[in-house]
């Protein structure tokens, strides 16, 4: 023990901080004239198509702003809440992400996260900074507003106070639609199977509810997939030989299997019945992993909470029309929820004048009427909003891509 | 010149340096500000995962057993902390501020349990057919952690789990500050070495050397090997059970249980051989290389290739995005050329 | 678990078998991967790690032989019949070669420097190169487009639909035996069979058994042991890639994961079955196909992995021989 001094003088040096209790820690100021704004979505795996065109969209409302809003420099960082080893989003990840976003004290705004699971863990550290969160894609029920989980969602707002908003309708809308619009198809049996996810099982389980009141009904046991499976075709097979439902509803992603869920109804002979997906599969991403053959034969919707790009009208027809010569390529249906995010943001930093992060957030929450690519609406005090337009829509194999079929309403 | 490089506690200098970094004013903001990364505010992960690797270290460094499922013990010392913890269990309004101290002995404690019930019947198995079974158990611990939602809410993981209460004062703000979490578990980590220094020179210590070199001769010379192949594991498993701890205190959840599967026992396992078997300065310097790689070299290139491009290019120009072939490789030279890592562990008589 | 109770009448009976057939179908695929395995394990005691990994990259191989050829998932339905089978032909020729290829020079690159290091440094080498083909797998796409979009890596992507999914039976027969299913045993098999007259009669074969039971006196008897074991890689690498044309055309979607799940269940067969033991093998990727069936179908989804681990630690801790292996005593 020569170097016990060295010992000693660690421990002694460890407790120096703690005895101080550590007053007026953390208090780095930046550039008064800089706002950083970021964004945190899954940039690896299969929902990067999708994530490309909601940053694009996040860029455009930007750059129309000349990135500036009032004396202020908007900068903009793209943070990646996923890994390649899990091809989908990180808890981990997202979790380092907003305690860089916390830490930094240019970032006043963080748009995201993509996935309602990852906003569980982000949340609870924003909140206590305070730090205004705008998701263009979550839409789990809990996150905002009861009836969610026991204690959603209180738990994700440690300080009491509101810091998440989102510019999508939540779940409790787009399930049920989803349930009037199978009806609607002629469809009276349905098998319910979900991914275990926050957003997958949430959604199946919304939509499964709505079925039982309207007469829709779900046939066998609801099973959870274990999506990192090569294949579900025993499931698929049971299910054609034991319930066989006019339709199979899905509650995940493409990230978590449902192409696979896809193709594997056509291999066993399910291919003349109904599949029926949420938002989280309308993307290229689900119609590459399924393949395009398959839908010669199997019936796809796909519900989507929001208009698809090609039927915006106004100011967001503009918008696609903007995106479409400046990227050369069609949006994703979530890039302009992306550009609607940028826009909302940049709306709340100018409300404010300055750079105080619960005077933004609180002005953000404040925004009503406001008039944006997706149509006139407002956040209301949970922070979600108050547009509520869905729409449906169909696999088209011959082009690979998704065919609008209807709008979708809320019926009471 | 091998003896005064000898002579100097590399342990202890790292760990002083560690202690020090965020008492130097500013440091962490300057850095902040030059990489855009908190890097104070990452470190308490490095430090989880020296505890984690440590542990794993005992197993498959001291013992010489190859274990590739200590990510289930880690994940099992999470969700003990988390079902402590949570507000859904009661246990959070029955054990008051004392459920920090309750969780970090009783998740060291159950995963040390655990590991002695699960790995008594397989001690016979040796080299790689044990390894495969601990693959196993991992993997099935995870189905479990997945599959059992009315215990640990399955994919949704166990949150939220509050910042740690008693013996520190309420009014630490945990959250705010990277400091409180920085010192909690380096304090801990130096611990963790000086236990296992001074285990390292016991009889128990020598015990398992012996039966890693030679299990048929330790045996005849009196060894109770099953005793002491046991005994690694539950502590193995203990101190991994204590990294989880930490770590869900750390992320203000238990995350999901695919945090806790064959990628995180690779990981842990990765900075072992990288950094050199049985040798704790190895397995910190491991550590630092691969958890660093991920948590602090990768982000910072990234955000540079970001800003150089000015946008996020296609995944082949992101430096994270060759994460596997870097390790892939790494492991595959250091096994050629430097088969006892970079830091072999000495081997006297 | 209400499908078991049912059982009893013949609708049950039916769909018991059916999904024998369906679980039967997947372990001759498991079979093929674990030959790769218990080869190699047979003769130099490697747990190949990177063997799933190999087998992944041949999905990949396969599915640019057919973009080559023109034939994508938009395209796949319109292509004739003549083109069809001269592209499965053509996959089952090149991605063999490239998989027993790729493997060959693993081993002579990484594992042969090796062979007198202690027995775990191949074990990590082999994780390292597992890693490593990860890597190269979720690049291979890189620049891929389709319909106008481009394929990020990571991302599953779909194998064009080539092989019918078509009941050969009539329907109303209550069994399903489609074209894939015929596929799968039709290529299987006869490998399967040539492999163990190939590994009995030939003189090759003959030198694999030598080298496996002991590489000293194989070479003693004047037996080229490098060049044995060279092989036993080339065999163990093209079988792999015969699966991967198998697997994709019957799964269907290719991803850069699916090597290391596929590699566990094929490994897992190959420790059931005995490890080493070429029949054992076959054995063993058929029981774990029926036990991922039957489990998905009597027990529930969620549990069909774990269900396979439990079957994977259970024979090791209490028949660490497999089922057709013979006990051996460990060499002191």
């Amino acid at each position: 023990m020569r170097f016990r001094w060295l010992y000693v003088l660690l421990f002694g040096a460890s407790a120096i901080p703690f005895a101080a209790g550590c007053s007026g820690c953390g208090s780095a100021k930046g550039d008064p004239n800089t706002i950083k704004i970021v964004s945190s979505l899954p940039r690896t795996g299969s929902a990067k198509a999708q994530t490309d065109t909601i940053v694009n969209g996040i860029k455009m409302a930007f750059d129309e702003a000349g990135n500036k809003v009032e004396q202020f420099k908007i900068e903009y960082e793209d943070l990646d809440d996923a890994t390649a080893a899990d091809g989908k989003w990180n808890a981990d990840r997202e979790t380092a992400n907003a305690e860089q976003a916390v830490k930094d004290p240019d970032v006043m705004i963080f748009i995201g996260p993509y996935n309602s699971g990852a906003a569980k863990f982000s949340m609870p550290i924003l909140n206590r900074a305070s730090l205004l969160m705008i998701s263009p894609a979550c839409t789990a029920i809990g996150l905002t507003h009861e009836p969610g989980d026991p204690g959603e969602p209180g738990i994700y707002r440690p300080t009491g106070k509101v810091n998440f908003t989102r510019v999508v309708p939540a779940d409790d809308i787009q399930g049920p639609v989803g349930a009037d619009f199978a009806k609607e198809l002629g469809v009276k049996t349905v098998y319910i199977l979900d991914d275990t996810e926050v957003y997958g099982k949430g959604i199946a389980n919304v939509f499964k509810e709505r079925a039982l009141e309207i007469g829709l009904k779900p046939v066998g046991k609801q099973e959870s997939l274990d999506y990192k499976q090569s294949d579900f075709r025993t499931l698929m097979a049971r299910i054609k030989r034991d319930h066989h439902p006019d339709m199979i509803y899905y509650g995940g992603t493409s990230q978590t299997g449902a192409g696979q869920v896809a193709k594997d109804m056509v291999a066993e002979g399910l291919g003349d019945k109904i599949l029926m997906v949420p938002d989280g599969c309308y993307e290229a991403a689900f119609i590459q992993a399924a393949g395009r053959d398959i839908f010669k034969t199997l019936q796809c919707y796909v519900t989507f909470g929001g208009m698809p790009p090609d039927q915006l009208t106004g100011k967001g027809k503009e918008f696609v029309d903007r995106y479409v010569a400046k990227y050369k390529v069609q949006p994703e249906g979530y890039a302009i929820y992306g550009y609607e995010s940028g826009k909302v943001a940049l709306e709340a930093i100018k409300r404010v004048g300055k750079k105080d992060r619960a005077a933004i957030t609180e002005a953000c929450l404040g925004i009503k009427d406001f008039d944006g690519a997706i149509g006139k609406w407002s956040f209301n005090e949970n922070g979600d909003t108050t547009a509520t337009t869905l729409s449906v829509s169909k696999v088209d194999g011959p082009t690979g891509d998704f065919k609008f079929v209807k709008l979708l309403e809320k019926k009471k | 010149m091998s003896l005064r490089y000898r002579a100097i506690p590399w342990t202890a200098v790292l760990l002083a340096l560690a202690a020090a970094y965020p008492l130097i004013p500013a440091l962490d903001d300057q850095l902040m500000r030059l990489t855009g990364l908190p890097i104070g505010g990452r470190m308490p992960k490095l430090f989880i995962y020296a505890i984690l690797a440590l542990g794993l270290n005992v197993v498959v460094g001291y013992t010489g057993l190859l274990h590739l499922g200590i990510g289930a013990f880690f994940g099992i010392g999470a969700y003990i902390t988390g079902i402590l913890t949570v507000p859904a269990y009661p246990f959070h309004y029955s054990l008051g501020t004392y459920e920090f101290l309750a969780s970090l002995a009783l998740a060291t404690l159950g995963a040390a349990t655990l590991s002695v019930v699960l790995s008594a019947p397989v001690l016979r198995l040796r080299g790689d057919y044990l390894a495969l079974v601990t693959l196993g158990f991992g993997e099935v611990v995870r189905f479990a952690l997945r599959n059992l939602p009315e215990i640990t809410a399955g994919t949704k993981g166990l949150n939220p789990v509050p910042p740690p209460g008693f013996p520190f004062p309420a009014e630490w703000n945990w959250g705010g500050d990277y400091r409180f979490f920085y010192f909690l578990t380096l304090g801990i980590l130096a611990i963790v070495l000086w236990l296992l220094w001074n285990l390292e020179r016991s009889r128990l210590g020598r015990a398992w050397v012996a039966i890693r070199e030679d299990e048929l001769a330790a045996t005849c010379m009196g060894v109770n090997s099953a005793k002491l192949k046991l005994l690694a594991f539950a502590l193995g498993a203990g101190l991994a059970g204590l990294a989880g701890c930490l770590y869900a205190h750390k992320q203000g959840g238990t995350a999901d249980p695919d945090q806790y599967g064959f990628n995180t026992s690779i990981l842990a396992l990765l900075c072992l051989i990288l950094g050199g078997i049985g040798n704790r300065k190895g397995v910190l310097l491991g550590v630092l290389l691969v958890v660093g790689f991920d948590e602090i070299l990768s982000p910072i290139m990234d955000s540079y290739i970001q800003r150089s491009l000015g946008q996020a290019g296609p995944e082949y120009l992101r430096f994270s995005g060759w994460r596997l072939a870097v390790f892939g490789l790494a492991l595959i030279l250091v096994m050629r050329f430097r088969p006892e890592g970079i830091l072999p562990a000495r081997r006297g008589v | 678990m209400h499908t078991l109770l049912a059982a009893g009448d013949a609708s049950g009976w039916q769909s018991f078998l059916q999904y024998c057939q369906g679980g039967l179908t997947v372990g001759a695929l498991f079979a093929l991967i674990a030959l790769g395995y218990t080869m190699v394990y047979g003769i130099i005691e490697l747990i190949n790690f990177a063997h799933g990994d190999l087998f992944m990259l041949g999905t990949f191989m396969a599915i640019t032989v057919l973009s080559v050829l023109g034939i994508n998932t938009a395209t796949a339905a319109a292509t004739g019949t003549g083109l069809l089978l001269a592209a499965v032909a053509l996959m089952l020729v090149i991605v063999p070669v490239f998989c027993a290829g790729l493997n060959w020079t693993v081993d002579r690159a990484v594992y042969r420097p090796l062979r007198n290091a202690p027995k775990l440094a191949p074990l990590v080498s082999a994780i390292g190169v597992s890693f490593f083909f990860m890597n190269l797998g979720l690049f291979w796409n890189a620049g891929v487009y389709e319909a106008g979009r481009p394929v990020p890596a990571a991302s599953p992507r779909a194998f064009p639909d080539l092989v019918s999914s078509a009941n050969l039976f009539p329907d109303d027969l209550g069994f399903r035996l489609t074209g894939k299913d015929a596929l799968v045993l039709a290529v299987t098999i006869p490998i399967m069979i040539g492999l163990t007259l190939f590994v009995k009669y030939t003189a090759l074969g003959k030198a694999m058994r030598a080298t496996a039971q002991n590489p000293t006196a194989a070479r003693l008897m004047g037996i080229n042991v490098d060049r044995v074991i060279g092989a036993t890689f080339v065999i163990g690498g093209a079988l792999g890639g015969v699966a991967s044309v198998v697997y994709a055309l019957y799964i269907n979607t290719i991803s850069y994961q699916v090597g290391f799940q596929m590699g566990l269940y094929a490994f897992t067969a190959a420790v059931l079955g005995g490890i080493g033991n070429i029949p054992g093998a076959v054995l063993g990727g058929l029981v774990i196909g029926l036990v991922r069936s039957l489990g998905s179908a009597y027990v529930g989804e969620t549990w069909t992995s774990a269900l396979v681990f439990a079957v994977l630690i259970l024979i090791l801790v209490f028949r660490p021989s497999g089922l057709l292996g013979a006990r051996t005593r460990e060499k002191v």
